[in-house]
């Protein structure tokens, strides 16, 4: 199935009808939006547009085409495969993943127990992100993320929203687990909490994480961490956006294993990581020795800054482009 | 001479046509039975596969239909090639074409096929714990449909063979 009609068959029969006679190109949609009583829009290009009932895309909102209640709920039921009652786990969390790796933000109003949120109902927002994987995205941090041609450094991505950071670690993964002619490749762990990172759908993971990688899929970081550290000998364990301090304790735990460790966070600089309690033990304790910084100029993934566990600059993005800085700058970001 | 032998071919023909149509009917009687005690079992394992694999429909009904077989397997793989195939129809209308779509050779009553339908009118709806009691009631059905066709099987199926034979021959005696 091409990745339009993969896609399109998860909204409503109206809905559907739009999207067909869209005639842009799916790879470079990145986001649908659909809210209740209001316009069906998608980001395309980095731009976002109103779609109208014809399938033109439109800059005036009064020519966009509106969504209905019904039209929600009927796309709901398309998108967890007619039944919700197997993404529970997910609707706590706010997201589906679906064939094709999408995934679906979802929002509406939450139902509440004793151990927080149960369910969520009168799902009216909608947010599908489109997955994209840029293969060889990581290819000018692999220098940097690997000592000795042989061993991989302990490395942390520090990135603000939408950058591209879990791109970027896809793409680190797979090249680690495939391995290449300067690099051999290595058995990676990856715990994927929110199923971002490989999007399995049915176990299967929907984005290339290379031949040797295993993935404990919807598993918290902490738990999944030790789980693969017991159970598939990884030399390289990856997570996404790590921060709390369970998260801490359970990377100690992989330091100590003698496993190297790769994960991101949010953050826009060094500087913002020391201001976050859990993140600042991070530095100060010098667990990571790498730190690649990335910024929102230009395309996603763009690398801004790349320290090592002592601060030292070892490269830097100029305004006009990447720019490789292989001699070290003595400039200390911290520490 | 020639006329009477006529005559006792066509009896004995009458007497065994009406003989067969007994044991039949009788044969039916069974194998309705065989077909809903083969449904209760798929039941049992979609149950399984929603409740404890927390599978969506389409897998649960492909596995289900996978290891069950036969006529009643069929139904539950067409249902999940449909509902993979997401052309826009909700489940339960999928559900329903697909029981009146079964062949006749399937020995199922029109209150079973009702009962069947009924169950796909609440599956997908709401949480787990709503499909085990969906499930569940369908299975008290079942299980009462069951009761039935084996409290009755001895004396139907004699009722049966009896009625075919006794019909023969009375109408062996009538012509002739």
């Amino acid at each position: 199935m091409e990745r339009k009609d993969e896609l399109i068959n998860l909204f409503s029969k109206n809905i559907r009808e739009i999207l067909n006679r869209v005639a842009l190109n799916f790879d470079e949609v990145q986001e649908i939006r659909l809210r209740v009583a209001a316009p069906l829009m998608l980001v395309y290009k980095n731009e976002e547009y109103y779609l109208t009932g014809s399938g033109d895309i439109s800059k005036k909102l009064e020519e966009a085409y509106i969504i209905s209640k019904n039209e929600l709920k009927e796309t709901m039921e398309y998108m967890s495969n007619y039944s919700l009652y197997a993404f529970e786990e997910e609707l706590k969390q706010g997201f589906l993943t679906v064939q094709g790796g999408h995934r679906i933000g979802i929002a509406g109003k939450t139902i509440l127990d004793e151990s927080g949120i149960k369910t969520m109902k009168y799902i009216s927002f909608i947010n599908i992100r489109l997955s994209h994987q840029v293969k060889g995205c990581a290819s000018p941090i692999l220098p940097f993320v690997y000592k000795n041609h042989r061993e991989v450094c302990h490395t942390l991505i520090v990135s603000p929203p939408r950058c591209g950071k879990t791109t970027l670690l896809r793409d680190l993964i797979r090249q680690i687990s495939d391995g290449s002619r300067d690099f051999e490749g290595m058995n990676v762990g990856v715990v994927d909490e929110r199923s971002e990172i490989g999007a399995c759908y049915q176990g299967a993971p929907q984005n290339d994480l290379g031949i040797r990688t295993d993935i404990l899929d919807c598993c918290p970081k902490a738990k999944g961490m030790m789980m693969l550290i017991r159970t598939m000998s990884p030399r390289v364990i990856a997570v996404d956006e790590v921060g709390s301090r369970e998260d801490l304790d359970a990377i100690e735990y992989v330091m100590n294993c003698g496993c190297k460790l790769i994960a991101t966070v949010h953050g826009s600089s060094i500087e913002d990581l020391r201001q976050k309690p859990v993140l600042r033990t991070l530095l100060e304790e010098r667990i990571f020795e790498r730190y690649i910084v990335l910024n929102n100029l230009g395309k996603i993934g763009n690398i801004d800054q790349i320290f090592d566990s002592r601060g030292t600059q070892l490269y830097k993005a100029n305004i006009f482009g990447a720019e490789v800085r292989p001699d070290r700058q003595e400039s200390r970001a911290y520490g | 001479m020639g006329n009477t032998w006529l005559r006792l071919t066509g009896a004995a023909l009458v007497i065994l046509s009406c003989s067969g149509l007994g044991f039949y009917m009788a044969a039916q009687w069974n194998e309705h039975l065989k077909t809903v005690e083969h449904l209760r079992k798929m039941i049992f394992l979609l149950k399984g596969e929603i409740v404890y694999a927390n599978s969506p429909l389409t897998e649960a009904f492909e596995r289900t239909g996978r290891k069950a077989g036969g006529q009643m397997g069929n139904l539950f793989l067409k249902v999940s090639e449909q509902l993979m195939g997401q052309r826009g129809e909700s489940f339960y209308g999928i559900w329903q074409d697909e029981i009146d779509g079964l062949p006749k050779e399937v020995c199922l009553s029109s209150e079973d096929k009702q009962n069947l339908k009924g169950l796909g009118e609440h599956l997908g709806y709401l949480d787990i714990g709503m499909q085990e009691r969906t499930i569940l009631l369908y299975l008290e059905q079942l299980d009462l449909t069951i009761d039935y066709l084996r409290d009755h099987k001895q004396e139907k199926s004699r009722l049966y063979t009896s009625l075919g034979i006794m019909g023969g021959l009375f109408l062996t005696i009538v012509m002739y």
